[in-house]
């Protein structure tokens, strides 16, 4: 029952954090309707910028959350403005173009990451890193906690924000329909971008949570891309409810898979629940929450 | 404006082909040596030390006089730690760069991809690290291995095991699933079972780069074993090591094999939680070997970061290469795998022979150390002989601290 419980928990803290990472990339497959394959380097960035703040300026990861948000949305403006969308006016050998930038600006951050930081490995140490609660006997990570509830901060603050704020539903709208929007007098162009910024922002914002207990070092994009893409499409593209319940999945299936299968399976167990709900439900959970 | 950007690229395009012309021109004097590395990549971190260390080493050589007044040019390609890659890059050594012979070699899977080519190419190839058993198990007559195989990591560790730690009964096993950790838990399983009389409750692999290995260490938990050992790489090394303090998983020892424990990485990524972890180790600065103490001062001067096995077992394989060289009786691939054969030299890494014995030839026979961290520094704790520290044992528990 102990082993039972505890992977339940490891499974859904893990899952929070996955969710935040989904959303970003879901938002952004919604209203563009590409794949942003450069997703995790977008985080491997913001991780960067807390292990810099933590480091040189001695902030502590909770409050570079101040820094990397803002920091990582005005590093996705420029990207859509300036790489992506260029390109929609372009006449296009093949449609999926906007997708192939987005791979080189992926390998283009991995590889400047490199340039400057080398390949070591980085981590932060704080005195929380390492440290846990137990409730009964059940160890609950304390940063993986903190981390879990304001992941689901964020999303609560994303929900009110998509269903509530006058841009929020520009976004929606601009997802749904892009040419009715363009009628009802939406800036499509301003809406992508802003888009691309938040989503930017979102998994920024994941990767810095992420950093008092994992680690860092150029590369760490690439599984974080394939996670973020297994989330998106197990949530059904570009529905917010949906990569929550995708990013919950995932979680899930990883820690019970590791317990009672093999961990040597872990990423086989999430690839075949993918390829599970593209047979068998392929727009994702989106059709059973409809949002 | 297009056009002038065109010009510009065109001029860019020119410069750069005559830029390929003049390198590869003022490369033709030397003997070239190809030496392939994981420099990026999830490996990159053992590449660079590596790589480090064989330009340190070659660099001496050279300025010592090369090889009978000729410079060893060294060729240092990137497999960025996959097997495919790092076939196409021993391909190219071979086919363009037409090297005499190969080195370096890290990571058992793909040097295990790259010694096949170089086998079937009938390219000598001296591997340094790459440590699956199996690599100098085929007879291959080109393929040299100058690293102790992974099922011998534990040689110092099994001696410790049977003289202090002799209350120890009961094993948990983890490893990363790749070569190197399948092939090194397997050994380590047999070599429990068969001669240490050790009773091995659970042996599990793990996708390396997880980033929450609870679900397992639970499992290890709920069997309580006297011993864990893992075969690691280096980030997963020092994940577990949190974790299990977050869990309070308790043995009487958890010892490392090699690879991702000894790195100075480990201690700076793990803080307090990786004092008093137990590795094996092929070497550390206080083995007995003439040089090493001096190689390692060299490398910290020159780098300011220490230095560890791996970058002794390239410093090391870079002597061995222009050993062979200079005894060769050509500057041919067959040649100098026959001067690569005769090999009876010391390193800094140990004395150099290559023999076969059990099912492996042409393999260089080495003792291995056990290290603990004591106080944030890697102690050489047995044999006792060239201890630098008295080990701790049993490991103090998470909580008591």
């Amino acid at each position: 029952m102990e082993v039972f419980l505890q992977t339940l928990v490891a499974g859904i803290l893990k899952g929070g954090l996955y969710g935040l990472i989904g959303i970003g990339m879901t938002l952004i497959m919604g209203v563009m309707g590409i794949i942003n394959l450069a997703h995790g380097q977008l985080m491997m960035v913001g991780m960067y910028i807390t292990f810099v703040c933590f480091h040189y300026l001695g902030i502590d990861p909770y409050f570079a959350l101040l820094v990397s948000m803002p920091a990582l949305f005005l590093l996705g403006v420029a990207i859509q403005k300036y790489t992506l969308n260029p390109l929609i006016e372009v006449e296009s050998i093949l449609p999926e173009n906007q997708v192939l930038m987005t791979v080189g600006i992926g390998m283009v951050l991995t590889e400047v990451a490199r340039f400057i930081f080398s390949s070591d490995y980085k981590s932060v140490q704080t005195s929380y890193s390492s440290s846990s609660f137990f409730i009964g006997e059940i160890s609950f990570s304390l940063a993986l906690t903190i981390a879990f509830f304001i992941a689901v901060a964020f999303t609560l603050f994303m929900f009110w924000f998509l269903l509530r704020t006058d841009l929020g539903r520009s976004i929606r709208a601009t997802a749904q329909d892009k040419d009715a929007a363009l009628l009802m007098g939406v800036n499509a162009q301003r809406i992508t971008i802003l888009t691309f910024g938040i989503g930017s922002a979102l998994v920024a914002a994941a990767g810095t949570l992420l950093m008092p207990i994992y680690y860092l070092f150029p590369d760490i994009g690439g599984p974080f891309t394939r996670k973020a893409f297994v989330i998106t499409i197990l949530g059904g593209l570009g529905s917010t409810v949906g990569a929550i319940f995708g990013g919950l999945t995932l979680g899930l299936a990883e820690a019970f898979g590791a317990t009672y299968i093999g961990m040597a399976f872990d990423d086989m167990i999430g690839l075949v629940i993918f390829i599970l709900v593209l047979i068998f439900l392929p727009s994702g959970f989106k059709r059973i929450t409809k949002v | 404006m297009m056009r002038k950007l065109r010009k510009i690229t065109f001029i860019l395009f020119l410069v750069g082909i005559l830029g390929v012309f003049l390198a590869s021109g003022a490369l033709a004097e030397g003997i070239k040596v190809g030496i392939i590395l994981p420099l990026t990549g999830k490996l990159a971190k053992f590449g660079e030390i590596e790589k480090k260390s064989f330009d340190l080493a070659f660099e001496e050589i050279n300025a010592a006089g090369g090889v009978n007044g000729k410079r060893i040019d060294p060729i240092i390609e990137d497999t960025t730690g996959k097997p495919d890659v790092g076939r196409s890059a021993i391909e190219k050594l071979i086919a363009r760069d037409k090297v005499v012979m190969v080195g370096g070699g890290y990571s058992s899977s793909v040097t295990w991809a790259t010694i096949a080519v170089a086998q079937q190419r009938k390219v000598p190839f001296l591997v340094n690290t790459g440590s699956a058993d199996k690599i100098t198990e085929q007879g291959w007559e080109y393929i040299f291995r100058l690293n102790p195989p992974v099922s011998e990591y534990p040689k110092g560790f099994a001696s410790f095991l049977q003289n202090v730690a002799t209350d120890v009964k009961t094993v948990a096993i983890l490893h990363e699933n790749t070569l190197f950790g399948q092939s090194g838990s397997k050994k380590f399983k047999k070599q429990c079972e068969k001669s240490l009389g050790l009773d091995v409750i659970m042996k599990e692999g793990y996708e390396a780069g997880a980033v929450d290995f609870k679900p397992l260490l639970v499992k290890v938990k709920s069997k309580k074993p006297d011993l864990v050992y893992m075969v690691s790489y280096i980030m997963d090394a020092a994940m577990l090591i949190r974790q299990s303090k977050e869990l309070n998983l308790n043995p009487k020892l958890f010892v490392g094999g090699a690879a991702g424990f000894t790195l100075p990485e480990f201690q700076k990524s793990t803080g307090a939680a990786g004092e008093y972890i137990f590795s094996a180790t092929l070497w550390t600065p206080s083995v007995p070997y003439p040089g090493a103490k001096r190689y390692f001062d060299k490398f910290v001067a020159r780098y300011g970061t220490p230095t560890e096995y791996h970058g002794a077992e390239a410093y090391a394989a870079a002597y061995v290469i222009a050993d062979a060289l200079k005894r060769a009786k050509s500057l041919t691939p067959r040649a100098v795998r026959d001067a690569l054969a005769e090999t009876d030299m010391m390193t800094v890494f140990g004395p150099v022979k290559f023999i076969s014995y059990g099912k492996k030839t042409q393999q260089n026979r080495l003792p291995t150390f056990l290290v603990q961290w004591l106080n944030g520094k890697l102690e050489t704790v047995w044999p006792k002989e060239v201890s630098t520290a008295k080990y701790v044992y049993p490991f103090p528990k998470w909580n008591e601290r």
